[in-house]
């Protein structure tokens, strides 16, 4: 899977918003807001191909965490960037 | 013969300058309380009448304005320039590079000169950290409060109740008040553009707060964190900033900067006293 290349993460008083329209066809916004763990994970995977498998890595690259808890986190990662079409295949 | 008249809006001063347009322009209703005397060169042109070559465009946003009146587009041509295409009566061209001008063809109809006139500024405006913001706007104790809103949510019913029950409170703008940070504070100004409630004042006040109104069968109030009060102010710009990257950019930026520095509530009300009350009495608690 890929990070949508169409999106750029901007700074809003200190807090890391996506900007993304929700269809072509209205003016409707949807505001996607990353917390910390999650806006480390977007600057590192953003530009590459990667799995679960490399979600999980980077996670326990980045923090003091255990594989079980990694796996879990990431999983829950990709299902809200999916949700958000934030990830695609 | 080349005309121009001064107006100052939103505290940004503007020439237009052009042939019959500028008199079209000054005679649209609520252009006129805007004109004033220039101490100094202005900031902005708005070229009226203004001819320029056909350019291939990458149109990127069509809308319809007025229900059906004219199907307007928005786009970038080859040099980079924003473009709108109204329909048949006109076009608007405004070159991020040089943004102290902004080009109108010649537009015979009213609203739609009206309109390319609110586009037109709303551009300007984005590059000198003011933004006309769909909302009905009132001052009470000399702060302004935004009402924000779908169409039809009842932000100038709000607006009204607070007039009738609440003291020393008078409407600003009842459709596009303009939103400035000015000394790292949030103000707000009266505008030309006031809906269909002729309202056109030009007083400058300072912001109190923002309130995202939705209609619920109860009156509820809640004072709303950084990334949900972007969301509440964000739809509210001209819906235009979201389709082109410089335009993005900056819009984020100021509504960044507004909600940083005041109070923005997600409302849900009824029409009725008790809601005014609720934010009012929120938002100016009792000393």
């Amino acid at each position: 899977m890929k990070i949508d290349t169409k999106t750029k993460v901007r700074s809003v008083s200190g807090e890391h918003i996506i900007l993304g329209r929700a269809d072509g066809t209205t003016d409707m916004t949807r505001v996607v807001g990353l917390n910390e763990s999650a806006m480390e994970l977007y600057r590192r995977l953003q530009g590459r191909d990667f799995g679960l498998d490399d979600v999980v890595r980077e996670l326990t690259d980045a923090y003091e965490v255990d594989e079980p808890t990694a796996r879990r986190d990431a999983a829950e990662w990709v299902e809200q960037m999916r949700r958000q079409h934030l990830i695609m295949d | 013969m080349e005309s121009t008249a001064h107006l100052l809006i939103g505290g940004l001063p503007l020439r237009l300058a052009g042939g019959g347009g500028v008199a079209a322009a000054m005679s649209l209703p609520g252009m006129r309380p805007f004109w004033h005397r220039p101490a100094a060169a202005a900031e902005v042109c708005l070229r009226l009448d203004a001819a320029w070559p056909e350019a291939d465009c990458r149109w990127l946003h069509r809308f319809d304005f007025a229900s059906g009146k004219a199907e307007c587009c928005f786009g970038v041509d080859a040099e980079g320039a924003l473009v709108f295409r109204f329909d048949r009566y006109g076009r608007l061209r405004f070159d991020p590079r040089r943004p102290d001008e902004v080009c109108l063809g010649p537009i015979a109809d009213a609203d739609l000169l009206r309109y390319a006139l609110w586009t037109a500024y709303a551009l300007a405006g984005l590059w000198r950290g003011r933004v006309p913001v769909h909302a009905s706007a009132v001052v009470h104790r000399g702060r302004a409060v935004l009402c924000l809103g779908e169409s039809g949510t009842g932000k100038s019913t709000h607006t009204s109740l607070w007039m009738k029950h609440i003291e020393d409170t008078w409407l600003l703008n009842d459709d596009s008040p303009v939103l400035s940070v000015e000394e790292g504070a949030v103000v707000a100004y009266g505008s030309p553009w006031s809906g269909k409630t002729p309202c056109y004042r030009t007083e400058r006040v300072p912001v109190a707060a923002l309130l995202r109104l939705e209609q619920r069968p109860q009156n509820s109030l809640r004072r709303l964190a950084t990334v949900e009060a972007f969301t509440a102010l964000q739809p509210s710009c001209p819906p235009v900033l979201l389709h082109e990257e410089r335009l993005t950019d900056r819009m984020v930026d100021f509504v960044g900067s507004v909600v940083g520095r005041v109070p923005v509530f997600r409302m849900g009300c009824l029409p009725d006293e008790a809601a005014a009350r609720l934010s009012h009495d929120t938002i100016f608690p009792a000393q």
